[in-house]
């Protein structure tokens, strides 16, 4: 469970809280997006999860972040770190080593996981990021997307109990985007790890998000079901964050109260609810 | 072909020698080119050198880092045959002249250089920048932190090169022509450093903070998976770059 209580951070060198009064609690095994503009604390919140809020980037914290129990300020970085699997924004500057399988092998060394059972882990943690044959090549030879693949999979074989991704998919095309999002959930799926996403791709969101988490300007503005999310479509486009057009476009005929049903997330849904529509 | 300083896989007998062998091997040699300066015995390290890189198959990278270290090697060389008057005189100059003496002084420097700098870069060819620090660690007794920012800096070089590279095409598409003179170049690239520095600042910091939450702290002497055992071409080769260090203190002594 992950829980933000009256969360309110003001970075040492900024004017104003970059979040404010944040409160949310994420239960166990719950996959959650959150979702934004540019600037508007999305970041912020997984740095709170992860610990990097405050030991990494100082500042004036209010309120309380929990994680399983402990309290994000109050244990360490490399405490909250055997919680917490995070995977940054900058995948270049995540990567320690030249090659795949050391890349793997890095975290599993420094929290002492048992010699024995180091080999299951690297092969586990490459086969549910599709990347095996990827096991003896250099970093540097990689695609974008292939070394986000290895960035996840090198946290995945620390068996977090949440996992932190920040922007996942940065650098992938729609296709790799939906691939990585399959893994993820699948693994979060058998594992019952939660794993919260900042991610831009508020459609490829909802597909997979239990709860989708809106952020503008530091503050939670929605927080709740991806349907019950996207149906307030013309307050999301308010806010700068790009709905599906399918979803407007069938928000606007409920509106008219020409269509009743759930709300729509895809092109296929808008066409499936058209036809009965019109039928 | 690989980026500066980066590994490049391989099987061959370098390759599959112990990590501090390498390292240590390739010290003694560094040693031994600035010990002496009898120009065969370096020209003889230098060729061996040269045959070592073909053996892993890195004949074109390490043909651009001899054009790379020629290149610094020369300004030393012009300095060296400017303000060295030895042997017989070959051109006047108005402070004293070039001769024989200088040009080898200037020749010696050179190949020293050259001879020097080409096995220690091999060592980060063909060896994995992990099996370095954990061998380092594991078998010198180098605290992991000194191993790890030490190999933290050479796995960035190629980063930041690649940084720099970007930050040119982006000038060069605003209409900066970094064609011409070596002077012209460097002029347009000072201010160039500015950016450089704030996404080098940014980007370690980030590397450190992505190690920490993944466990650096706990890190000891015995966390490294992986063994390096030492075998016999290891014992070997060490005894034979010993033996090149002794030689060359030899041919200092006499010489």
């Amino acid at each position: 469970m992950i829980e933000f209580n009256e969360f309110s951070f003001r970075y040492r060198e900024g004017a104003e809280p970059v979040v404010r009064d944040i409160t949310l609690s994420i239960p166990d095994g719950c996959f959650v997006g959150i979702t934004g503009a540019a600037g508007s604390g999305k970041s912020t919140l997984t740095y709170a999860i992860n610990g990097i809020i405050p030991h990494c980037y100082p500042g004036d914290f209010y309120g309380s972040v929990t994680v399983e129990g402990c309290d994000t300020v109050d244990t360490s970085l490399t405490d909250l770190s055997r919680l917490v699997g995070s995977v940054c924004q900058d995948i270049d500057s995540q990567m320690v080593s030249t090659v795949v399988e050391d890349e793997i092998l890095y975290g599993l060394e420094n929290f002492a996981v048992p010699r024995e059972e180091i080999p299951a882990r690297v092969d586990e943690a490459l086969a549910s990021m599709g990347i095996a044959d990827l096991r003896d090549r250099t970093i540097d030879s990689l695609s974008g997307g292939q070394k986000q693949k290895v960035a996840v999979a090198s946290v995945l074989a620390l068996h977090p109990k949440v996992l932190v991704l920040d922007e996942p998919t940065a650098e992938l095309d729609p296709a790799s985007s939906v691939t990585v999002f399959d893994l993820l959930a699948r693994y979060a799926r058998e594992h019952g790890t939660t794993v919260v996403v900042v991610e831009q791709k508020i459609a490829l969101l909802s597909d997979y998000a239990d709860m989708l988490v809106i952020v503008d300007e530091g503050r939670i503005r929605f927080a709740d079901t991806p349907d019950a999310v996207l149906a307030h479509s013309e307050e999301l486009l308010a806010l700068g964050v790009n709905v599906p057009r399918s979803t407007t476009l069938m928000n606007a005929l409920s509106a008219q109260g020409l269509y009743a049903g759930p709300t729509v997330r895809n092109v296929a849904g808008a066409a499936a609810a058209l036809k009965e529509v019109l039928a | 072909m690989a980026k500066f300083l980066e590994y490049v896989p391989g099987e061959s007998f370098l390759h599959r020698m112990n990590p501090c062998v390498k390292l240590i091997g390739a010290v003694l040699i560094a040693i031994a080119c600035f010990v002496t300066s009898n120009l065969v015995f370096l020209l003889i390290l230098l060729a061996a050198a040269l045959v070592m890189a073909a053996s892993c198959g890195l004949g074109r990278e390490t043909a651009g880092l001899c054009k790379a270290v020629f290149a610094f090697s020369l300004i030393l060389a012009v300095v060296i045959l400017l303000t060295t008057p030895h042997g017989m005189p070959l051109v006047p100059l108005p402070w004293g002249y070039i001769g024989t003496g200088s040009l080898l002084a200037a020749l010696t420097v050179v190949v020293r250089l050259m001879a020097a700098a080409i096995p220690l870069f091999l060592v980060f060819y063909v060896t994995k920048m992990n099996d370095l620090t954990n061998a380092a660690v594991k078998q010198l007794h180098v605290p992991y932190k000194y191993a790890f920012t030490f190999t933290s800096t050479v796995h960035f070089i190629p980063v930041f090169m690649n940084d720099m590279a970007g930050i040119m095409e982006a000038q060069t598409a605003r209409g900066v022509e970094f064609d011409g003179s070596f002077a012209k170049k460097v002029r347009l690239m000072i201010p160039l450093c500015v950016p450089l520095l704030v996404s080098s600042v940014r980007k370690t910091n980030s590397a450190a903070i992505a190690a920490e939450v993944r466990g650096f702290n706990l890190r000891t002497r015995t966390s490294g998976y992986k063994d390096y055992p030492l075998h016999g071409e290891d014992f070997i080769a060490i005894a034979v770059c010993a033996l090149v260090l002794a030689v060359a203190i030899a041919l200092a002594v006499v010489g």
